[in-house]
């Protein structure tokens, strides 16, 4: 038996034709499996809207709490967890240094003193000769390029700077 | 703007009591959905609670082109098709009602016994929801309380929609199938002619 145009009659929800309405009702009595069709659909309509029990709202804001308070704990234990890595690792990478430094302390600060000076003389030199390129670059290098460097910075920072927007949205609640 | 986008754009800036008025207005379809889905009402009730929660963290990604009923719902139910691909089997008990309360009928009612006869058909109906596809059974839900199109479904559950139409008619089959084979007193009770067809 063919079943399709009852089929769609049923689950559709448009109106039927007087004439639509006769055949299908010809067509239920007499088809088993198209009957059975109908009334599951009705007995499904019938149905009504299961509700929560009582004080729902009220046990949600209890769980948003809960929520709120295990995720600013957690945060607080990542944070902590991070201060004390970093600390023990610091610790690590100077102990051969203070290990020097508590054997032999006027051999070290002398060899200290000696580094910053000559770090400090080092920055100068470094400053001096930039200062000197600095004056001495414009007129060798076209203005087209310094365009072109200046649109590169500007596009990549507006790259960067959107990237750091997109990826750090913190979700609300967090 | 409606009291509802009010509400949404204050939680979106970190109201918390707007958010509030937000679940009282959608508490029930939510709860509905999970218990439909779900076939228990603890069950149902913290998969509930959890699309919520889990509406309340991405509330700053809810795009308000959408209908925000759709976008909770949506919510709802890939969580509970989530829960249900873990557990596997739905273990659904009919000594409790909707409610979670056990179902006592009401002697005072102006007819008990077809009081009775009514929640014992609910109970089955429920049954035969739950013998469906997590998926199947979504859509059966998302079309017989909340009157969604074939469209709405599909964006609900991200299907396209031939592969809604094709779920439905295959599930509304099975239930089909189902019913004759578990229903023949209810049947011979019941005429076909209320369905909305004629």
């Amino acid at each position: 038996m063919d079943h399709r145009p009852f089929e769609d009659w049923l689950s559709n929800e448009e109106p039927l034709t007087p004439q639509q309405k006769r055949d299908l009702t010809a067509h239920l009595q007499t088809c088993r499996s198209c009957s059975s069709l109908a009334e599951v659909d009705l007995a499904f309509r019938s149905v009504r809207q299961a509700e929560p029990a009582r004080e729902f709202v009220n046990r949600f804001q209890v769980r948003l709490a809960a929520r709120k308070q295990a995720l600013r704990r957690r945060n607080a234990l990542g944070f902590l967890v991070l201060a004390v890595s970093v600390v023990g690792l610091l610790a690590g990478l100077a102990w051969p240094f203070i290990k020097t430094a508590v054997a032999s302390p006027v051999d070290t600060l002398a060899a200290w003193l000696s580094s910053l000076v000559n770090l400090w003389a080092s920055f100068q030199a470094l400053i001096h000769a930039g200062l000197v390129l600095f004056r001495v670059a414009p007129g060798f290098v076209p203005a087209y390029i310094w365009a072109v460097l200046l649109f590169g910075l500007t596009g990549w920072s507006l790259v960067w700077v959107l990237s750091l927007m997109k990826y750090t949205r913190i979700p609300q609640g967090a | 703007m409606t009291d509802e986008m009010v509400w949404i754009l204050q939680a979106q800036q970190g109201d918390d009591d707007a958010f509030t008025l937000l679940v009282e207005a959608y508490q029930k379809p939510v709860y509905n959905l999970c218990y439909r889905m779900l076939g228990e009402p603890e069950a149902a009730e913290d998969a509930a609670q959890d699309t919520f929660l889990k509406a309340y963290q991405n509330l700053t990604r809810y795009d308000r082109e959408r209908s925000f009923a759709t976008w909770l719902l949506s919510i709802a139910a890939h969580h509970c098709i989530d829960k249900l691909r873990r557990r596997r089997f739905v273990s659904f008990s009919i000594d409790e009602d909707e409610e979670g309360q056990t179902e006592i009928p009401d002697r005072f009612a102006p007819d008990p016994e077809t009081e009775a006869a009514k929640k014992q058909e609910r109970e089955r109906l429920h049954g035969l929801l739950q013998a469906l596809e997590p998926v199947d059974r979504a859509a059966v839900v998302m079309r017989y309380w909340y009157d969604a199109s074939e469209v709405e479904i599909a964006q609900t559950l991200k299907l396209t929609v031939p592969a809604v139409k094709s779920r439905l008619h295959r599930a509304r089959r099975a239930l089909a199938a189902l019913w004759e084979k578990e229903m023949p007193r209810i049947r011979a009770e019941r005429k076909p002619y209320g369905s909305p067809a004629f």
